[in-house]
């Protein structure tokens, strides 16, 4: 190999090596502050309805300080490179959608849409080459919602609030009928699409017990 | 909540676009490879039908070969806007398979024509626009990855070179080659993702060619004549098969060919 290409290739190499680096030091922290929002909202299984909102409340400050982490990440990822690294926080990004979905469920009974995600994260309209909320990490974020509301529609009937199973279970749908309108291919979002069925299975079993012992109010009353 | 549906169909539109694109990549990456195969066997058939030591046959052959390298070309250039702005580290994965092959094949028209190895820079240029603007940026592990498949050509092209008039003297020459290539390569092992497996790919082919110099050497120590006779030699013992010899050694570059 001609010695200058030699030299040229491996300053390119090393440089990748020390951008994925630094990266990863940024993932790191998006990543401690993502699961402290899941340790925190974990606590939503064993709160009573009141003191909800004081959860959620609490929980915000990290959401929103997750702007720091997308702000100091996209300053690193070169021009047209955002698909290049971002498997290397697709995780973590996935799990702060997860965390805002289910605060703004717990907020509004609501879907959040993935402009307000990106909002809440901070993510610019104009970074879009190097920083984006693609659709596919949304849309694993909401799947992780349906995984937690079914416990939460349990766990919510333990604590003697027996209407939010029945909220669950008209919001879950919707979302469901949502994912069933898109042609997912062969990969990791299909499979977890597809085990949605036994959340919704679980879900409707617990409405199922509440309605049939009468400790749900009688449907013209429910709330959608 | 008619928003849900609003925005899963727009969900919908997205994935469908990212998927068409992902198969029309696919396919064309298919049609390179295709292209790039056709024309590293026209490299090694142009060779080996002149004379070994007419510079003039690499040439040719390396001339040909570029001109139908240009197809290979033109569907980069119609690739172009699918590829653009950060749709091209998007596709990656589905554009690699070709490059590489594409590299692959340029690499050996190179150094046929050159004897050296294609700069990375080298090959960019093949893969822009006439004002010199990138259809999409060469990425370093795709020249790597296609320069370490050339490794595989070259043991052919020096073994099949071997039998011929001055083949001996370019089986060393492509030995010192690959073996240079292989050393280089070793840093960049532990940063290119499946470099190490092509890496013992290499080192396999290596062995091939080595194998091949040392038989010629022992052997020909026997015969205490310069290597020019020795050609003369075995050139005429060759003629004297005319024909039949020529379809047995076309049919063994087949085998050789089949076999990978």
């Amino acid at each position: 190999m001609d010695p200058q290409d030699l030299e040229n290739i491996n300053a390119l190499l090393d440089r990748d090596v020390e951008l994925r680096e630094k990266i990863k030091d940024q993932v790191a922290d998006l990543d401690k502050k993502t699961r402290t929002m899941v340790g925190m909202l974990n606590k939503v299984h064993s709160t009573r309805k009141e003191s909800i909102p004081a959860l959620v409340d609490s929980v915000r400050p990290v959401l929103l300080s997750c702007r720091e982490t997308t702000s100091a990440l996209v300053k690193l990822i070169p021009e047209n490179q955002f698909w290049r690294w971002k498997e290397l926080w697709s995780n973590s990004l996935r799990t702060a959608v997860f965390a805002a979905a289910l605060m703004e469920y717990l907020s509004t009974r609501t879907l959040i849409t993935l402009p307000q995600v990106s909002e809440l994260l901070g993510i610019k309209d104009e970074w879009k080459d190097r920083l984006l909320l693609p659709v596919e990490d949304y849309l694993h974020g909401l799947v992780s919602l349906v995984n937690e509301l079914s416990r939460l529609a349990v766990n919510s009937v333990t604590l003697g609030n027996f209407e939010e199973p029945i909220r669950i279970s008209i919001f879950v749908k919707d979302l469901f009928t949502g994912f069933s309108m898109l042609n997912l291919k062969n990969d990791l979002l299909r499979r977890r699409f597809d085990s949605l069925k036994y959340d919704i299975k679980k879900i409707e079993e617990v409405v199922y017990d509440v309605s049939l012992r009468k400790l749900a109010p009688p449907p013209q009353s429910r709330m959608t | 909540m008619p928003a849900v549906a609003d925005s899963f169909d727009a969900f919908r539109a997205d994935l469908d676009d990212y998927n068409d694109r992902r198969e029309r990549l696919i396919k064309a990456s298919r049609d390179i490879t295709n292209l790039s195969k056709k024309v590293i066997f026209l490299l090694h058939r142009l060779v080996l039908e002149g004379a070994t030591d007419d510079p003039n046959v690499a040439l040719n052959a390396a001339t040909r070969a570029r001109e139908k390298l240009r197809d290979v070309q033109n569907i980069y250039a119609s690739l172009r806007h699918e590829l653009s702005g950060d749709r091209f580290w998007r596709y990656q994965r589905q554009v690699s398979p070709g490059l590489q092959e594409y590299i692959e094949a340029l690499s050996f028209a190179h150094y046929l024509e050159h004897g050296t190895l294609i700069t990375f820079q080298q090959v960019q240029d093949t893969l822009c626009d006439p004002d010199g603007v990138p259809y999409f940026p060469l990425t370093v592990s795709d020249y790597l990855l296609g320069l370490s498949d050339l490794t595989g050509e070259l043991m052919r092209f020096a073994i099949s070179a071997i039998a011929r008039r001055g083949g001996r003297a370019k089986a060393h020459q492509v030995c010192a080659f690959v073996r240079n290539c292989k050393a280089d390569f070793e840093r960049m092992t532990p940063y290119v993702r499946d470099l190490s497996k092509k890496q013992a790919v290499t080192a396999q082919s290596l062995e091939k060619i080595e194998d091949a110099a040392y038989a010629i050497t022992v052997r020909g120590s026997e015969y205490d004549l310069p290597q020019d006779m020795l050609d003369d030699l075995v050139a005429q013992s060759i003629s004297r098969f005319g024909i039949h010899d020529d379809r047995r050694r076309d049919d063994k570059f087949d085998d050789d060919e089949g076999g990978t």
